[in-house]
């Protein structure tokens, strides 16, 4: 929080004394006065709305709207159904609220189901994973209830989809956490009636650290080849043979296999060219969002009493 | 409808990129592949100019391009950047040429920074197609001559005639119009003293 | 009733076109057919007196690498030089070079041993390929004009200027039996397109150099190209240089491009009347402006090329006396 309190505040002055420096490398005498008078008046900030008029989408955007950047995969590419899609997603998250969520954080997902008692139900869960892109973004909540494993694949942009909660917001070290399923229950164990738990805002999003426990074999997969480092006891269930197995597997050049990884995501460019495109809407309803948190924490301690 | 990684940030390269990649036939694998195309980088940098079969040169410029990317991005403090360079140049003085060469000169370059050409086969010889890669702003004599600055080519010759002659035209016409421009006012001077002469007699 | 009547009017006419164009073509067998048939014997007279066949060696010079070359004396033409060196050579080279100075056509025999440079067009000095080009444009629009006339119209081609690209247009002069001919846009660009098929069907431009006496005959039809003869025989001691594209046979100095491939964007823009000829004929320049093939040029810039080849061209007037023997040869 400190830290980046302090970065709020360089970030307010690095343009301040940019705006310094270019006048001095232009200047002669005007200039200098320009600059007395900028010193000198209080209304700083109109020096430089020019700059902070122009849309600048934060760094962050792809994490928080990963679904927004479209497949990498060039032969599925289309700009014009991009468009559509994102234009469609926009109008989606006008109607629910879909919140900033990772792999690893806790959901509560209220769906309308005609078979449910009330035509809706609440699941609440870990989310395991996140997969696809653009209107067909999804991922799967698991919980163990009664102790059974329950696992809910849900389509972000569903329209049975009412409300989304994220109860509690982080990550995990892995990108995906199937290995829940052959870990002990207690590890995708959580409480239906779980509050929200809040967090600081603008603080970075935590990441959990714990390692999961493995129930001993068999498993649904090989868990020692896949370098997971949320799992604490993998080694204890596993002998040479299985050892080597995953040692032949391994592919330690990947990481320097430049067009892959370039394949493999959206470049820098076009991603500020997307982004830029969504951003205000997306900035409002965050926007927005903020304010209906603040109603409702004002609002709880009424209805209480 | 697979989910971009969002890991990294990766400029856009210049070029144009297959949408997948070429195996090179090798017995190692993929990673066989990539030492193949780490002799070729390495040599790229290390040349500046190399004459290879054409589909060893189209992959190892991908390779090039993105190590250039991201050495001018990222600068010799990063460690994974680093890390990347000590893979990819085989050679380590290499290393140096592009952090303290390479990276300024392409510092301001909005193209490219490689560049290839199909080159022509020996013929009778191997089927293979083959291609020069090089680096932009080489020290060598350019491969094909820029033609569209000759004055001597039949549309250029064309081009300047009519350009002079549509000068001498304007010039004609300018020249036209300063004499009836002083011509005239000579007149309006004369009636108009003709006409005052009568008043002052 | 009335599509049926259409139908009918529609078939008539283009029959009465057809029978016109067949009694054009024996209109044109007769005169031109005959002119082929004495340029074909003297090509083969030509190639029969050879005779034993001697070696020359021709040094070529340029791209990749300086070759010497064992070649045959009155066979060997410049084109088959080209053949050793590769297919892109042939394609490429529009006209050669002997000894560095003399331009000689790509189809010509070379006659004993000398240097050989290929020119394309894009070579550094140009100069020599341009003015080939130049010309060849004015051969060809000769014959796109023989092929575009019907016979009524009774056109004699009557000679062209030596090539001068500065002046913005190349230029055929012709004769006319009507006074009031003004061609619309169509018929120009019917003409035009006659010179791009002629350059899609790739035609070898053939060089015969023959003797007066046979240019005599073949071109006996002609009123104005025998008038011209005598004086092009006087200045290259009785032998007259004929070109020949297709089946069109001209006379001219030379040297011109390898083929009509080489033509590229072509315009034949505007026919001024020159001066009356007789009591019903009349004086035509046509003149038209071309790039050689591969040449980009947007159509901007084409366009004001094209506006400035409108003007009349200032080369020499085909109804005016000849001042001086030296200028007398046409081109």
């Amino acid at each position: 929080m400190n830290v980046n309190g302090f970065c709020r505040i360089v970030s307010k002055k690095l343009p301040q004394q940019f705006a310094y420096k270019r006048i001095v490398t232009f200047s002669t005498k005007p200039a200098q006065q320009q600059q007395e008078a900028t010193v000198s008046t209080p209304t700083l900030p109109n020096n430089n709305t020019p700059a902070a008029r122009k849309p600048i989408v934060p760094g962050h955007y792809r994490f928080v709207y990963p679904e927004f950047l479209p497949d990498p995969k060039v032969q599925w590419r289309n700009t014009v159904r991009e468009k559509l899609e994102r234009l469609d997603m926009l109008a989606r998250r006008g109607q629910v609220d879909l919140p900033e969520f990772y792999v690893g954080s806790i959901l509560a997902v209220t769906s309308s189901d005609p078979h449910a008692a009330g035509k809706t139900s609440r699941f609440v869960g870990i989310c395991i994973h996140r997969e696809r892109c653009g209107l067909r973004a999804r991922f799967i909540l698991r919980n163990v209830i009664d102790h059974q494993g329950m696992e809910v694949l849900y389509e972000l942009y569903d329209p049975t989809i009412q409300k989304v909660e994220v109860l509690r917001l982080e990550k995990r070290l892995d990108d995906s956490l199937f290995y829940l399923r052959d870990a002990l229950p207690e590890f995708s164990t959580f409480d239906e009636n779980m509050e929200a738990e809040h967090l600081e805002e603008g603080a970075p999003v935590p990441v959990n650290d714990i390692k999961v426990v493995l129930r001993p074999r068999p498993w649904l997969e090989r868990w020692e080849r896949q370098n997971l480092l949320g799992v604490a006891n993998i080694e204890q269930y596993i002998k040479d043979k299985h050892r080597k197995s995953a040692a032949k597997v391994q592919k330690p050049w990947e990481k320097y296999d430049l067009m892959k990884q370039y394949r493999a995501t959206i470049p820098e460019e076009e991603q500020k060219e997307i982004f830029a495109e969504v951003h205000t809407e997306l900035h409002t309803l965050e926007l927005q969002r903020k304010r209906n948190k603040r109603k409702r924490s004002f609002i709880k301690p009424k209805q209480l009493a | 409808m697979n989910q971009a990684d969002v890991s990294k940030l990766i400029s856009q390269l210049r070029i144009v990129v297959r949408p997948k990649n070429r195996n090179l036939k090798n017995p190692d694998g993929p990673e066989g592949r990539l030492l193949k195309l780490r002799k070729t980088v390495t040599a790229l940098v290390k040349h500046e100019r190399i004459e290879l079969y054409y589909n060893r040169a189209d992959e190892a410029r991908g390779y090039a391009e993105l190590l250039i990317s991201n050495a001018i991005r990222h600068g010799d403090r990063h460690k994974p950047t680093m890390e990347l360079a000590d893979y990819w140049l085989l050679e380590k003085q290499l290393v140096h040429k592009l952090f303290k060469v390479l990276v300024p000169r392409y510092d301001n370059y909005n193209v490219s920074y490689t560049r290839m050409y199909k080159a022509p086969r020996d013929y009778p010889g191997m089927y293979y197609k083959k291609s020069v890669l090089e680096l932009r702003g080489n020290p060598y004599p350019t491969l094909c001559a820029d033609q569209t600055q000759n004055r001597n080519l039949l549309h250029n010759v064309l081009l300047d005639e009519a350009r002079k002659e549509f000068r001498r035209e304007k010039v004609a016409d300018l020249a036209n119009k300063l004499n009836v421009a002083t011509e005239a006012p000579k007149k309006t001077v004369e009636e108009s003293s003709d006409t005052i002469k009568p008043t002052a007699i | 009733m009335s599509a049926a009547s259409k139908i009918h009017k529609a078939t008539w006419c283009a029959f009465r076109n057809l029978e016109q164009y067949r009694t054009k073509a024996k209109f044109s067998s007769s005169a031109i057919g005959t002119r082929n048939e004495l340029f074909n014997q003297e090509q083969r007279r030509q190639q029969d007196a050879v005779g034993r066949i001697e070696k020359i060696e021709i040094r070529y010079l340029g791209l990749p690498e300086d070759v010497t070359l064992l070649m045959n004396k009155h066979i060997s033409t410049p084109y088959n030089c080209a053949q050793h060196l590769s297919e892109g050579h042939c394609k490429r080279s529009a006209l050669a070079l002997i000894d560095g100075t003399i331009p000689w056509d790509m189809h010509r025999p070379l006659q004993e041993s000398c240097t050989l440079q290929l020119l394309p067009f894009n070579v550094s000095e140009p100069h020599v390929v341009n003015k080939a080009f130049w010309r060849t444009c004015s051969f060809l629009l000769g014959a796109a004009l023989h092929k575009s006339f019907k016979s009524e119209a009774n056109l004699q081609l009557h000679s062209f200027p030596g090539p001068n690209i500065k002046s913005g247009s190349f230029v055929h002069d012709i004769v006319l039996s009507s006074q009031r001919w003004q061609p619309s846009k169509s018929e120009l660009r019917a003409i035009s397109a006659e010179m791009v098929k002629m350059s899609a069907q790739d035609i070898l431009i053939e060089r015969l150099d023959v003797q007066q006496e046979l240019a005599y005959e073949m071109f006996k039809d002609s009123r104005y190209k025998s008038e011209q003869l005598p004086s092009i025989g006087k200045q290259n001691q009785g032998r007259v240089t004929l070109y020949r594209v297709g089946e069109h046979i001209d006379i001219s100095r030379g040297p011109m491009v390898a083929s009509t491939r080489f033509l590229g964007k072509c315009t034949i823009g505007v026919s001024h009347k020159l001066a009356n000829e007789g009591s019903s004929g009349a004086f035509y320049r046509i003149q038209g402006i071309a790039l050689p093939s591969g040449y980009m040029l947007n159509h901007f810039a084409f366009g004001l090329l094209e506006q400035r080849a409108q003007k009349l061209n200032s080369a020499r007037l085909p109804h005016e006396p000849f001042e001086e023997p030296q200028q007398m040869q046409i081109s």
